[in-house]
């Protein structure tokens, strides 16, 4: 678990362009894999269901702060938790800062299944919107 | 008598091993590092760099090298003949059949400034390291009531109760380390549901567990202090409790009860420290 020090500036400014696009999940494709053509980017967009940039960003800060990563880290949402150095007690911290950030309750069940910081805010935005 | 003992005892602690290494004495360069890590197979290196801090990947470098020079020590494989593969909840474990052990496994633990890794031949075995600390932002309290829903009443109560602050949040951590060691030794993964688990002890020796409510006999814990820092866990058990995916990975051979009886009586002594200078020097025998 990881001390985190006090008077670490989170950088906010990310650009917003399409960049949820880049952090959709090949969960199934293998990097040195590759055997057809990437599919274009939009149409990869309409077919996953992205979660909103706002919230990407937001779980990232929220992971940031957690996991004292250095300034400049790069995290975006297809960023996995243990890859940023994540142990079980920083995944429990990390979901409970999620609640309450953003006011919703996170079954343990669900928590489990969440691996990256898009996994995160997929499952926030649904909870939001059923509140 | 006596020799008969002896060797049963000599016998037995085949196979049987708790190593550690304090990883923040090891400073390597860059191409020290890529050096060490040259020396596993090239699989592993993937899942080294994946890491993102630096720590991090020399935290799983100093792991996988620890799990290959253990059971070239151990078993006498050669290194390059050795293949370690994981489960699909991630444990890493032996390919490699030993007949005189069907059920030979280990478990490694990092945290902190120390990576370790317990060995046995016929127990399952789990180890957890911890790092006492908290993040300075947040009381002790704020912070262990993070984990509250992993914790039976009866220890949460232990916990609360045990004085000082700085003493309740080692005693959470005690409790923490035991419920991952056996999560460990089993071969679970994060949904087990460590709220399942409840730990009794008489000032943290006699240590036992109860798993929804039964007393779980064929299991032994210890609680070691490796530093001011840090604390071990050791966990181990009777392989029949293994979850089905590290079950498979032990031979299909009967196990003789009296000797894993026998084995899991076996009281824990300290653990060997190891540089990491010292461990590639094994790999490269």
């Amino acid at each position: 678990m990881a001390a985190i020090t006090t008077g670490s500036a989170v950088s906010f400014a990310r650009p917003a362009k399409a960049s949820s696009v880049s952090s959709v999940s090949f969960a199934g494709l293998r990097k040195d894999n590759v055997a057809f053509p990437l599919q274009p980017a939009t149409q990869r967009f309409t077919v996953l269901r992205a979660a909103k940039q706002e919230t990407v960003d937001q779980v990232c800060n929220i992971v940031k702060k957690q996991l004292v990563l250095a300034e400049g880290t790069e995290v975006t949402g297809s960023s996995k938790f243990t890859d940023l150095g994540a142990d079980s007690l920083d995944t429990v911290e990390i979901v409970m800062g999620l609640e309450e950030a953003f006011d919703i309750s996170v079954e343990e069940s669900s928590a489990q299944s969440i691996a990256t910081v898009e996994d995160a805010a997929e499952l926030i935005d649904k909870l939001v919107a059923a509140k | 008598m006596m020799v008969e003992e002896e060797e049963e005892k000599q016998r037995s602690s085949v196979g049987r091993w708790r190593w550690l290494v304090d990883v923040a004495r090891w400073r390597p360069s860059p191409a020290e590092f890529r050096a060490a890590a040259a020396l596993l197979p090239p699989h592993d290196r993937p899942a080294i760099d994946r890491f993102v801090k630096e720590d991090d990947r020399k935290r799983a470098l100093v792991s996988r090298l620890l799990q290959y020079s253990l059971v070239h020590h151990a078993l006498g494989i050669p290194p390059h003949r050795i293949r370690i593969n994981r489960t699909l909840e991630g444990k890493p474990y032996l390919e490699n059949k030993i007949v005189a052990f069907p059920s030979f496994n280990f478990n490694t633990s990092h945290q902190g400034e120390y990576v370790g890794i317990a060995s046995e031949p016929l127990c399952l075995v789990g180890l957890d390291i911890v790092s006492v600390s908290k993040p300075p932002g947040e009381t002790v309290l704020e912070f262990i009531k993070n984990f509250t829903s992993y914790l039976t009443d009866h220890e949460w109560n232990c916990i609360v109760s045990s004085g000082s602050h700085d003493e309740m949040l080692t005693e959470f951590y005690r409790y923490w380390c035991l419920k991952e060691a056996f999560v460990k030794a089993i071969g679970a993964g994060v949904g087990f549901g460590l709220q399942r688990l409840e730990f009794h002890h008489k000032n943290w020796t006699n240590i036992s567990l109860c798993i929804d409510g039964e007393e779980a006999k064929k299991w032994r814990f210890w609680l070691c202090k490796i530093d001011e820092m840090h604390l071990a866990s050791i966990a181990k058990g009777h392989p029949d409790d293994a979850i089905e995916s590290l079950k498979r990975t032990f031979s299909d051979v009967v196990i003789q009860e009296e000797e894993l009886h026998t084995s899991l009586e076996i009281p824990e002594e300290a653990f060997t420290l190891w540089t990491v200078e010292q461990l590639i020097q094994i790999v490269q025998d």
